[in-house]
């Protein structure tokens, strides 16, 4: 690969570090881990994004934010953005960066930093308050206001908060 | 054409979805309390947005339009088992359609992950994996209710004798079914399916003292009654006709529904049919 496609790669990645997750604008989709890879040939670049969740509401606006800061890198005409469930989004392809930007916004990041075996998925786990730091917590509901939350009540500090499931 | 089954596969599966997806939907403002509320009304969501990425790859199959596909059939177009178009009655019959249907679709689910079609594996891989909290609501529901005081478990019990015998229609072979296993898009029938699905529920309903009856008018015209040692007991005839049988809950696959479809559909499909090629 030349040394232009590999700038022009780099200045994509650069673009969609910019790209916030919708419903959680303090991280972008990047550190969700959302973008399993860009494709160059010649001008066009083909984005492929992995939904965290199949009913994700916000799907259809991350495609269009997605072409549009794309669009605006120097060096492409065209761009196309696909999404796909293969392999499937699991939790632990957030980053480092995204689980404490999760945690600054007031959502306590998934548990584990593995992938969740599908036996583990929806048990309760420790969620640690994203507002005091305890791990005194109990989940009240595995379900909240979006598809990818759970509800948690934080005993030290009693705070009602949510959490990013592990999935 | 040669996908045909494969079309009628995932038709079945995504209508499903959406016709529970949207029985569930109802309990939105109405479920007995506001944690139940967010559940029923998350898992909703859930159910039909699975429905929209099965549509999704019919759409790709057939040049369609996934919108079509949800909204813009007729009734009889629709291959979901009938077991999902009944009524919501009441919480009981709610929860267990709900942890019955669930055990089936994880199982079904599983079966699809080796799916030869790629794209049906990977979008079950992922549906699994979602799945997985709905099961475990479920799951954690029906003991609640089954362990509970005797109003809870009496109407557990009819609800369970009236919903386990129409679990036959989750099975029942969808169109050009034996061109899909002979493919390996389904790589289990449905048959082999159904068994995993009894040895799975049986043996967790006679833990918790819940019917097991197949026959659909047997359990259902009994009546169960605490009895001194608490456990529930039926009582009554239970006595059963063969005119009566678990035909009532076959057909769906083959697009011949109940008027509890058509009652639903009117409603789901409102604003579709009123604003032709609305956006949102």
């Amino acid at each position: 690969m030349s040394t232009d496609l590999l700038g022009t790669e780099a200045a994509i990645w650069d673009a969609l570090a910019g790209v916030p997750d919708p419903e959680i604008p303090a991280v972008s989709i990047v550190d969700m881990g959302m973008i399993r890879d860009v494709d160059l040939a010649g001008g066009r670049a083909t984005v492929t994004v992995l939904p965290t969740f199949t009913g994700c509401p916000a799907i259809p606006i991350i495609k269009r934010d997605v072409a549009t800061a794309v669009a605006a890198v120097s060096g492409i005409d065209d761009v196309v953005v696909e999404t796909s469930f293969s392999p499937p989004w699991t939790s632990d392809r957030i980053t480092e960066q995204g689980r404490a930007r999760l945690e600054e916004f007031g959502l306590a990041p998934p548990t584990g930093t593995g992938p969740v075996l599908i036996t583990e998925i929806g048990l309760p786990t420790v969620a640690r308050c994203p507002f005091c730091g305890s791990t005194d917590t109990a989940n009240e509901n595995p379900f909240g206001p979006t598809p990818c939350r759970a509800l948690y009540y934080c005993n030290a500090c009693r705070n009602p908060f949510e959490q990013f499931k592990p999935v | 054409m040669s996908d045909a089954a494969l079309v009628s596969l995932v038709t079945a599966l995504a209508d499903d979805e959406l016709v529970l997806g949207h029985r569930h939907s109802e309990w939105t403002g109405f479920a007995p309390h506001l944690e139940e509320d967010v559940a029923f009304s998350s898992i909703a969501q859930d159910e039909i947005g699975h429905a929209a990425a099965y549509y999704s790859l019919v759409a790709n199959l057939t040049d369609d339009d996934p919108d079509r596909l949800a909204l813009g059939r007729e009734p009889a177009e629709y291959r979901n088992a009938i077991f999902c178009e009944r009524p919501n009655r009441e919480w009981a019959f709610t929860l267990v359609r709900h942890w019955l249907y669930d055990t089936a679709d994880a199982l079904r689910l599983e079966a699809l992950e080796q799916s030869a079609h790629p794209e049906l594996a990977a979008l079950a891989t992922k549906i699994r994996r979602e799945e997985r909290y709905h099961l475990i609501h479920a799951d954690s529901w029906i003991k609640r209710v089954a362990r509970g005081p005797v109003e809870g478990r009496t109407r557990l019990a009819d609800a369970t004798a009236s919903a386990f015998p129409e679990t036959i229609g989750l099975f029942e072979p969808f169109e050009d079914e034996e061109a899909a296993v002979k493919h390996g898009w389904l790589p289990v029938p449905s048959d082999e399916l159904r068994r995993r699905f009894y040895d799975k529920v049986n043996p967790m309903l006679d833990e918790l003292g819940l019917p097991t009856e197949t026959h659909p008018h047997a359990a259902a015209r009994a009546e169960f009654v605490a009895s001194s040692s608490g456990d529930l007991i039926s009582e009554g005839s239970g006595e059963t006709s063969d005119a009566e049988g678990a035909d009532d809950a076959l057909g769906g696959r083959r697009g011949r529904h109940t008027p509890d479809l058509d009652a639903l559909w009117t409603e789901m499909t409102t604003q579709y049919r009123s604003h032709p090629g609305a956006r949102w």
